[in-house]
């Protein structure tokens, strides 16, 4: 990532901000290089919108500053601020044509009619819409509404761009639609960008870091390999999903389990540690802990088998081998040289 | 469903309950005498509309009236429209205490309203003027204004103003641009309401006007009483006049203003 050497775009430092009557979200500290993209995952009620709507201008903080290109804006109207936030259905407004949206930002910063116009056909054709600069925004499908709002939001080239579940409710042939529109204007306009989600399985493509959102704090921000390889805790392990969490302990600069003896990839502090395994880090063996094949799930790329070993269950990944009958018993083991990621040892795994 | 037969006869009935009385009034605004049982009138006379065009009570009477009702439309719609936005971006039980606050003074008793109006003017020393009967007729009009644009700020999505925001156009620019032209439509048609609200108001400016302040529907009141039936068909038909263009200015804003809310 060489954008994480230049000045950051966006600095969030110890933000809070509340939800209603509650107290919200707490020391949230975040750095956006200019064209980095970064993605905000938590759960519904999470406060992922009350965070960007809090570095937009639109919502209350009670602590903490955000500055815009090494500006100091907490204090800014979100008129300001550039920052541009986009509601997560596009809002265009409906007495403006499509192109009139695009060319709202630059009218009202008094660029002259001619520049606008260029601009305007330049963010219109990004996004395949060139075309279509004169029709009311009730003529446009779904699709198109999103492109043109996105257009919008770029066209007075903002440092940051805030958007609110961009992909979120959409079909699949529309989120790729949408998806690539965000991808060619980054490129184009290179704001930093700010996404939040709910949908774990959309970041992966869009982001270059991604930000987990867990009881008002950002729990981890890193990098998507690092991320689901390597969870700062247990809580963000379960959010994200990440399979076979293994009970154990540390002793000695390994891993013990019932499942055996682990080396460690980071080292850790003796005592009682959970081992972040993940899809990869079990397999079927011919000897090792026996257990019993309670499910088997059948997707389109992968077959896992669940295995129940006293109270736990395991997934394990099928690499071309048929897939034991339900019920059956199999031996599983951690396969050789697979290290282990510790996480806190205060928390245990269901 | 209604048969077509009988929707036709329905709206011919509709159609004559409207236009029957105003026929009616036409008639009898240009009736010389017109006495029991002759079905029209022995002559007919435009004395009563030569009076109107000259300086007689009737265009003096209309010439309040206008003052009136303008005045009240615009201060309705100044209060209304801030007020109806709040309210609307209020929740649970503030937004029901400011909507009941603003249907009291349309549900109340317009003779309820006038007496408790006419002793708090009377003790601000606007009892008997034109700025008092204003003030006295934007109360009703306020709730009917306050309600319809709380209606109108419902519909409005407030998001479309943190867009604006958000992507760089101040308060004022929002307004200008964007909340603007989007509320022309519903603004014409509060104006109208508000202007019809104090166009037929009687009781409030009988007892806040006290008699000095002659508004048209106190001078064909007052004809009424006097048995001049000319007179106040001509004043009822004038009346009508501005109500008709009232409904028909709101009714062209709304085909000109195309988008919907």
């Amino acid at each position: 990532m060489t954008a994480a050497r230049q000045p950051a775009a966006l600095q969030v430092q110890g933000l809070a901000a509340p939800f209603g009557n509650r107290r919200g979200l707490t020391e949230i500290t975040l750095d956006v290089a200019p064209g980095e993209r970064v993605a905000i995952v938590g759960g519904s009620g999470a406060g992922k919108t009350t965070l960007l709507r809090a570095i937009a201008g639109l919502g209350p903080t009670t602590a903490g500053r955000v500055l815009i290109a090494g500006r100091d804006v907490s204090a800014e109207a979100a008129e300001r601020r550039d920052a541009v936030y986009l509601h997560q259905t596009p809002l265009l407004f409906p007495h403006l044509s499509a192109g009139e949206n695009v060319a709202f930002p630059l009218r009202i910063r008094g660029v002259p009619p001619a520049d606008v116009a260029r601009r305007v056909h330049e963010a219109l054709d990004a996004v395949k819409l060139g075309d279509l600069a004169n029709r009311s925004p009730r003529t446009l499908s779904g699709g198109q509404r999103h492109r043109v709002a996105l257009a919008r939001a770029v066209v007075a080239r903002p440092s940051v761009l805030l958007l609110d579940e961009p992909l979120s409710a959409l079909d699949p042939a529309l989120r790729e639609e949408i998806r690539d529109s965000l991808l060619v204007l980054q490129r184009a306009y290179e704001p930093a960008v700010v996404l939040v989600t709910h949908e774990l399985h959309e970041v992966g493509s869009v982001a270059d870091r991604i930000g987990v959102l867990l009881d008002g704090r950002l729990a981890q921000v890193a990098p998507p390999a690092i991320l689901f390889a390597r969870p700062a805790s247990l809580a963000v392990a379960r959010f994200l999903g990440i399979p076979n969490l293994l009970p154990g302990a540390v002793r000695g600069g390994s891993f013990e389990s019932p499942l055996g003896r682990l080396p460690l990839d980071t080292p850790a502090p003796n005592g009682p540690a959970v081992a972040v395994l993940g899809a990869d880090g079990i397999a079927i063996a011919e000897s090792g802990v026996r257990g019993c094949v309670v499910a088997i799930q059948h997707g389109p790329r992968v077959i896992t088998a669940i295995v129940q070993v006293g109270p736990q269950r395991f997934e394990v990944r099928l690499n071309g081998e048929t897939a034991p009958p339900v019920g059956s018993e199999v031996a599983i083991a951690v396969p050789q040289g697979h290290s282990a990621t510790v996480v806190s040892s205060s928390e245990h795994p269901d | 469903m209604t048969p077509p037969v009988w929707r036709g006869v329905l709206l011919v009935l509709l159609a004559s309950a409207a236009a029957g009385p105003l026929a009616l009034l036409v008639v009898t605004s240009v009736a010389g005498r017109w006495l029991y049982p002759s079905l029209l009138p022995e002559h007919l006379t435009l004395e009563s509309w030569a009076l109107l065009l000259g300086r007689g009570r009737l265009a003096s009477a209309a010439a309040t009236s206008l003052a009136a009702a303008a005045g009240t439309s615009a201060l309705a719609v100044m209060l209304g429209l801030p007020l109806g936005r709040a309210l609307a971006r209020l929740g649970g039980w503030r937004r029901w205490i400011g909507a009941a606050a603003a249907f009291l003074p349309v549900a109340a008793p317009p003779i309820a309203l006038a007496t408790g109006l006419q002793l708090s003017l009377l003790s601000l020393g606007l009892g008997g003027t034109v700025p008092g009967v204003i003030l006295a007729h934007a109360v009703p009009a306020l709730g009917y204004v306050t309600l319809f644009f709380l209606g109108v700020f419902h519909v409005l999505d407030p998001r479309i103003e943190d867009e604006a925001r958000s992507l760089g156009a101040s308060r004022i620019q929002t307004w200008v641009r964007v909340l603007g032209p989007l509320l022309r439509r519903p603004i014409a048609e509060a104006l109208a309401l508000g202007f019809l609200v104090s166009w037929a108001q009687v009781p409030l400016t009988l007892l806040v006007g006290g008699g000095i302040v002659r508004t048209l529907p106190v001078e064909v009141l007052g004809f009424v009483r006097a048995g001049q039936d000319r007179y106040a068909a001509t004043g009822a038909l004038l009346l009508v006049i501005p109500a008709t263009l009232a409904i028909g200015l709101a009714g062209s804003a709304r085909r000109a203003e195309a988008p919907p809310l």
